[in-house]
């Protein structure tokens, strides 16, 4: 057939309403609960309610009888039945340079429980509720142990040990940079400030609560989830569960309600839906309740630190120590050991030339859940630090908090940048980026303002973040098929992974910009291994890995038809021209359309793969500043004004790009001001199990966002020219607004005494600081 | 299992349901509505917010058989028998007012319970409706922004 063609541009950098939008507004979004399988059968989990127990008995008995149970697991079942534990690289090493140990993260505990939540028991049954019933009816006998809640007990001497592999509870350490010059560095620094920083335990909360559907048929597997890595959940269960392997293991991914970080690897639950689906031979549902995704999704940051910044008198900053504790729950992962231990040292350095740099990370084990990828992960805790940090510098020497930050900053000639941890910088013109974040966000005009809410009886303050991130997960090759079909569509199939972000319409961008077709005859499949496989999409990475590949794939589809095209029309493929959905012998009136061309092809489809790979990670950075107005009687914070300005590259999606900041940015405000997963201090019980004790951003909050691009620096490792996005708006709130709230602080006659103050800034928090009372300073070991 | 007779989408619907079936799970499950979401335990995040006989009010927290002889309308029943958006549907597009989707049901029938009220709500009034609606994608930014346009629509005379 021959589509109708359409000149209309719709490509990279238009202005598009998304193709995922007219099924999700209708109701029409297929998330992996609305599947429901003929046969279909519920399992649910018993969960420990304790932090750390000995098991001594499981009693099933009276669950079994039940009606309508099917099949009951404990932990000793799977491994008797050869379900391994989930694995975790030896990645690093302990503080005397011994190889990591860690409990084995089983699918099922067996015989220790070591946080509250942890899956003990599976139960299938023909119904939810029959499932559920069977739960309340297992006894199991506990013996109580000691627990640890948080990371300085942990490392307190005398401290219950999580797993007897670990001493201290410290299961990994890295060491970055040289403590030596630091050291000297301090010791010559006309200006020195030290801050604890106290970045707090968050939930990453998507909406859509983890979910999983496995059946069996035809000798396979097939798991249909939530994920944002279905080939990691693939490989993951090959390598855990007996009898599965890549091949004969298919994950299958509908929409996902929203990622965050929290749905990459593979989790426990995974395993045991998988298992029993193989073993009953029918299919088995679990759908996560909200307070399963509180106690045992990720929960992510949970870093406490001890930072010190050495200036010298022109306040030119010469060196960065950093002492952190990473509170990595019970059970650590690759991921969650990587976040601290080295993404974070990564970008600590930031946007600033910072010529020495010593830290000291432990990964400490407690008895919360285990820790993993939340937006930003790394990245957030560790510009956290530095835009704290220099915020306590430029009141200490009396500089504007802005012009410390220029005096600091990498210049474009200095492009490309290496930071004291090797990392290279591609492209930044960071004071660029300042100059108009200071415009949009009318720096000078901040004590107008401030005298205005004044008079009000409030409080202002103004605070400013200027940072970049790393993005890509350093999984930076994509590759991409295109199947242009005979009934007249473009089929570009990825292994990268929508989750809201809008992937998909970038996607079809980028094809329309070399296809020159109407966007409704482009398609994006993902979410199946069996057509794609790969990293999938976390770290702000698709667009730049993945798009670039779109657009490889594209113009090698438009190459291959120039040949083909060349064929059926009698001409030399040189002579052949493309344009819009058909292919022209030059200077001539002899053509062939795209689609009839796939129509003569093998199977009626033209077929081409192609891969690209980012020779580098981009670096995607902003000036955000923010001003709070604060009531002094309560302690209430409000975010009154916030303006950003983003480089991250060339934009595809102009408004896609707009809400990825702005919804970013509203979860840094949720962790500068109310946000926290509190455990219980003695018994390690989780208090903030439930949307009515963990505070998200709700709607009352602010709005009035002022956001822009810069497009003028286009990241030089990739052919699109583009940076992350994802995580942005994230890094740069949570500083910019506290900063804020101690600028407002420090006014009130507290000086630098305000930079006290610990996240989440609740009203308590606030009003205790305008009072003179803070958290106890941390203890650190050395 | 008692029978249950009530208005769904303008449609008369007859269905059987247990004692203890809550609303949620009855659309969901047997009439098959999977685009009222469940997002918690607690009747806090909305997402599975539906109108009974304008009013909005939480699925999970009603028994299916509470809506005996009502008029029950859920995200579904939005758009016009003839596939046509609602002003809500096509502003909750045209302000980019949603990512993953998954709140996004809620949040439209709570705004629709406003705006068949009050279609040129203040920014207090739109706060209030949508206080029991969780989104943790956009930060509400433009979802505030649709329900105004849906809003201008509506009393424009467009519906």
């Amino acid at each position: 057939m021959n589509a109708p063609l359409e000149t209309a541009r719709f490509g990279s950098g238009a202005v598009v309403r998304r193709i995922e939008d007219p099924a999700l507004v209708r109701g029409q979004g297929r998330y992996t609960d609305d599947v429901t399988l003929p046969g279909q059968a519920w399992l649910a989990f018993l969960r420990s309610d304790r932090a750390h127990a000995r098991i001594n008995s499981i009693d099933t008995d009276s669950a079994r009888a039940l009606p309508g149970v099917l099949a009951i697991y404990t932990g000793a079942d799977l491994l008797a039945a050869g379900v391994k534990a989930i694995p975790v690289p030896p990645s690093f090493k302990q503080p005397g340079g011994q190889p990591m140990s860690t409990a084995p993260k089983l699918a099922l505990a067996h015989e220790f429980v070591r946080f509250v939540g942890e899956a003990v028991v599976a139960i299938v049954a023909d119904s939810r509720d029959a499932a559920k019933a069977a739960v309340n009816a297992v006894m199991v006998d506990y013996e109580d142990l000691p627990a640890v809640s948080d990371a300085q007990r942990a490392t307190a001497l005398g401290a219950p040990l999580v797993w007897a592999g670990a001493p201290g509870n410290i299961v990994a350490e890295s060491r970055h940079g040289d403590a030596a010059a630091t050291e000297a560095a301090f010791a010559q620094a006309a200006c020195r400030v030290a801050l604890d920083i106290v970045n707090q335990r968050l939930a990453p909360v998507t909406m859509e609560p983890r979910s999983v559907l496995a059946c069996t048929g035809e000798g396979r597997l097939t798991l249909r989830m939530s994920s944002q890595m279905p080939s990691g959940v693939r490989n993951s269960l090959a390598d855990i569960v007996p009898g599965c392997t890549k091949d004969n293991v298919r994950v299958v991914v509908g929409d996902v309600g929203g990622g965050f970080g929290m749905k990459t690897g593979i989790y426990p639950e995974d395993v045991v839906v998988a298992w029993a689906a193989l073993q009953l031979g029918r299919p088995v549902k679990w759908q996560a309740e909200r307070v399963e995704d509180f106690l045992a999704a990720v929960h992510g940051r949970s870093q406490i630190s001890h930072a010190e910044l050495a200036l010298d008198a022109q306040g030119h900053v010469l060196a960065l120590r950093v002492r952190t504790l990473a509170n990595v729950g019970a059970y650590p992962s690759g991921t969650s050991l990587a976040i601290p231990l080295l993404i974070g040292p990564w970008v600590s350095t930031s946007i600033y030339h910072v010529p020495v740099v010593s830290m000291q990370i432990s990964g400490v084990l407690t008895h919360n859940a285990p820790t993993g990828a939340y937006r930003g992960a790394g990245r957030p805790e560790a510009i956290y630090i530095m835009e704290r940090l220099l915020d306590a510098a430029a009141r200490e020497m009396k500089l504007d908090s802005a012009e410390l930050r220029r005096r600091n900053m990498v210049k474009p000639t200095q492009m490309p940048y290496r930071n004291a941890m090797g990392q290279v910088y591609d492209s930044g013109q960071f004071e660029r980026i300042l100059d108009q974040g200071l415009l949009l966000a009318d720096w000078a005009g901040f004590d107008t303002r401030r005298a205005a809410t004044g008079a009000k009886g409030k409080l202002r303050g103004r605070g400013i973040a200027t940072f970049l991130e790393w993005t890509g997960g350093n999984a930076l090759e994509e590759n991409v098929r295109v199947d242009v079909t005979a009934d007249g569509f473009i089929e570009i199939t990825s292994a990268t992974m929508a989750m809201g972000q809008g992937i998909a319409t970038s996607y079809v961008q980028l094809a329309h910009d070399v296809f020159g077709v109407p966007l409704e005859r482009i398609r994006v499949l993902q979410g199946d291994t069996d057509r794609a496989n790969g990293f999938g999409s976390a770290g702000s990475r698709s667009l730049f890995t993945g798009g670039a590949a779109v657009r490889v794939a594209s113009e090698k589809t438009v190459d291959e038809g120039k040949k083909l095209a060349g064929e059926a029309l009698e001409a030399p493929a040189g002579d052949i021209e493309y344009q819009a959905g058909r292919f022209t012998v030059a200077g001539t009136d002899l053509s062939i359309g795209l689609f009839d061309l796939a129509q003569r092809q093998g199977g009626g489809r033209l077929t081409v793969s192609a891969s690209a790979t980012a020779a580098a990670p981009s670096w995607p950075n902003g000036c955000h500043v923010a001003e709070v107005e604060i009531d002094p009687a309560t302690g209430d914070v409000q975010v009154v004004a916030y303006a950003s300005v983003n480089d991250i590259g060339r934009i595809v999606s102009p408004t896609i790009v707009q809400g990825q900041v702005e919804g970013g940015a509203v979860q840094g405000i949720g962790q500068a001001l109310c946000e926290q997963v509190v455990y219980d201090a003695d018994s390690a019980q989780l208090l903030s199990a439930s949307f009515m004790d963990y505070a998200l951003p709700r709607v009352d909050g602010f709005r009035a966002f002022k956001t822009a691009f810069d497009q003028s620096v286009p990241c030089l490792t990739n052919t699109l020219g583009a940076k992350g996005v994802g995580e942005l708006g994230t890094i740069g709130a949570t500083p910019a607004v506290v900063n804020a709230v101690v600028d407002a602080l420090a006014r009130t006659g507290l000086g630098r005494r305000a930079e006290q103050v610990q996240m989440p800034l609740t009203a308590e928090v606030v009003w205790r600081a305008l009072r003179g009372e803070f958290a106890p300073p941390l203890n650190l070991p050395a | 299992m008692p029978s249950l007779n009530f208005t769904l989408n303008g449609k008369a619907t007859r269905v059987d349901a247990d004692n203890h079936t809550l609303l949620v799970d009855l659309l969901r499950g047997p009439l098959a509505l999977t685009g009222t979401h469940q997002g918690c335990d607690t009747a806090q995040c909305g997402c599975c917010t539906v109108l009974l006989d304008g009013e909005s009010v939480k699925a999970c927290s009603m028994l299916a058989l509470q809506v005996q002889g009502r008029a029950v309308t859920t995200v579904e029943g939005l758009a016009k028998q003839d596939g046509t958006l609602h002003p809500v549907q096509e502003a909750f597009i045209a302000c980019h007012g949603l990512q993953c989707g998954f709140c996004t049901p809620g949040m439209m029938m709570s705004a629709t319970c406003l705006l068949q009220r009050n279609p040129q709500p203040t920014d207090a009034q739109i706060e209030d409706a949508l206080e029991g609606n969780l989104c943790r994608c956009t930060g509400y930014v433009n979802i505030v922004a649709a329900v105004k346009q849906a809003g201008a629509v509506m009393a424009g005379g467009a519906q």
